[in-house]
């Protein structure tokens, strides 16, 4: 018993004084990181919508049509008070799992611009979704994602038809151009409830 | 010194962790697709093993035989995390890179080897020295194989363009197999190496003689 108990007490010791260091080292870089995460966000929601002053997070109020996507989070991008449009940070599953990116959609129905913020497919075929140099279209040097930026939520958004594909990846190529049309569906909608709610 | 000298080397070649001893493998072959990963990886796990090792052997009369490893992870793990949240901080883009990698130097064979089996036995000082060969056993490794890997499959280095533009990458080289298949030669180089430098050590034995 008192050997248990003085194991217990070393053990507890031990615990104790890395949770001290964590704490000071937490405390230090606490900050820093989380300035990051906003900076790099904030970047990302300005390279969909240049012109826009303000991102207000929504709680909630817009939601997927179906299971296959979640949406993280969404932000109402407004300038000067007047709304731009909706950017949504959607997951989804590809080839390699958890794929996560940002879908801009202005108020004219158009998607102002998608960005992979994270992809795990393979290297060198579906990770070039994220890879700046990697083009569809060489001669306008278009990337995957970029093609999407203008394209009217009308389109029909199916791969090899309105959307090129990825070579030889069409599994990657389809989740994202899904997780695009339905981020797009769902901002429209919210777009089409808040200009009524504001008339 | 010299006793120094030799704790050193011996995590460079003739103990080499990757080569030799062969622990730690899978975050090896997972981040050498690139140089700076590579680089990245291998000063973090160094940064952890030294600084496990030297408290662990400060206070190894003090830990108690029965609950030794709990309290090595104990120790590994806040430095770890030590390490994980400085590189999330000050280098965002190698972090996230890296990714989950960090995190898992907890779990890394490696450190918890020579916790074990040095640093738990030994004087501070030979167990800074041992970590410090060890780390850097590790990083030479993980930045030759990267190296290898990234000028292959991607045709660049520290993603500097070094390959001609109309070289077409050997994609290979950057999936698994290929990373398996450059270790292996790995392996044969540094056993190879230690064959040469075992028969300069011995050569002047033979002249003594």
């Amino acid at each position: 018993m008192k050997e248990t108990l003085k194991l217990g007490l070393v053990l507890a010791a031990f615990a104790a004084g890395a949770c001290v260091a964590l704490a000071l080292v937490y405390t230090v870089t606490g900050p820093t990181i989380e300035g990051h995460e906003i900076k790099q966000l904030e970047m990302s929601l300005k390279e969909l919508f240049p012109a826009a002053d303000s991102f207000r997070a929504l709680d909630g109020d817009v939601a997927p049509k179906d299971g296959s996507v979640k949406f993280d989070q969404t932000y109402e991008v407004t300038r000067a008070g007047a709304p731009l449009g909706v950017a949504i940070k959607v997951r989804g599953s590809s080839y390699g799992g958890d794929t996560t990116m940002l879908v801009g959609v202005g108020t004219d129905r158009r998607i102002t611009g998608v960005k992979v913020l994270d992809i795990k497919d393979t290297p060198g075929l579906g990770a070039n979704a994220k890879s700046p140099t990697y083009f569809v279209d060489k001669s306008t040097k278009t990337t995957f994602p970029g093609q999407f930026a203008g394209k009217p939520l009308s389109d029909p958004f199916e791969v090899k038809k309105d959307v090129v594909a990825i070579t030889a990846s069409t599994i990657t190529s389809k989740a994202l151009t899904n997780m695009v049309k339905q981020a797009g569906i769902a901002a429209a909608e919210y777009l089409e409830r808040s200009a009524q709610g504001g008339k | 010194m010299k006793r120094l000298v030799g704790i050193f080397v011996r995590g460079l070649v003739a103990e080499n962790p990757l080569l030799m001893l062969m622990i730690g493998l899978c975050s090896a072959l997972a981040v050498t697709t690139s140089v700076e990963n590579a680089i990245g990886m291998g000063l973090a796990m160094t940064f952890v093993i030294v600084f496990a090792e030297l408290v662990i052997s400060l206070f190894r009369k003090l830990i108690p035989n029965s609950v030794r490893i709990p309290t090595f992870i104990i120790v590994i793990a806040a430095f770890t995390t030590i390490i994980d949240l400085s590189m999330k901080a000050y280098f965002p883009e190698l972090s996230k890179s890296l990714g989950v990698f960090i995190p898992l130097i907890v779990v890394n064979c490696i450190i918890m080897g020579r916790v074990e089996a040095f640093a738990s036995k030994e004087k501070p000082l030979d167990a800074v020295v041992d970590a410090l060969g060890m780390g850097l056993g590790y990083t030479w490794v993980l930045v030759g194989i990267a190296a290898f890997r990234e000028l292959l499959g991607n045709g660049t280095l520290l993603s500097a363009q070094i390959m001609p533009e109309a070289y077409q990458p050997i994609l290979f080289f950057t999936l698994p197999p290929g990373g398996f298949l450059v270790f292996a030669l790995f392996i044969s180089f540094n056993i190879w190496l230690k064959r040469v430098l075992d028969r300069s050590d011995r050569a002047p034995v033979k002249e003594a003689a």
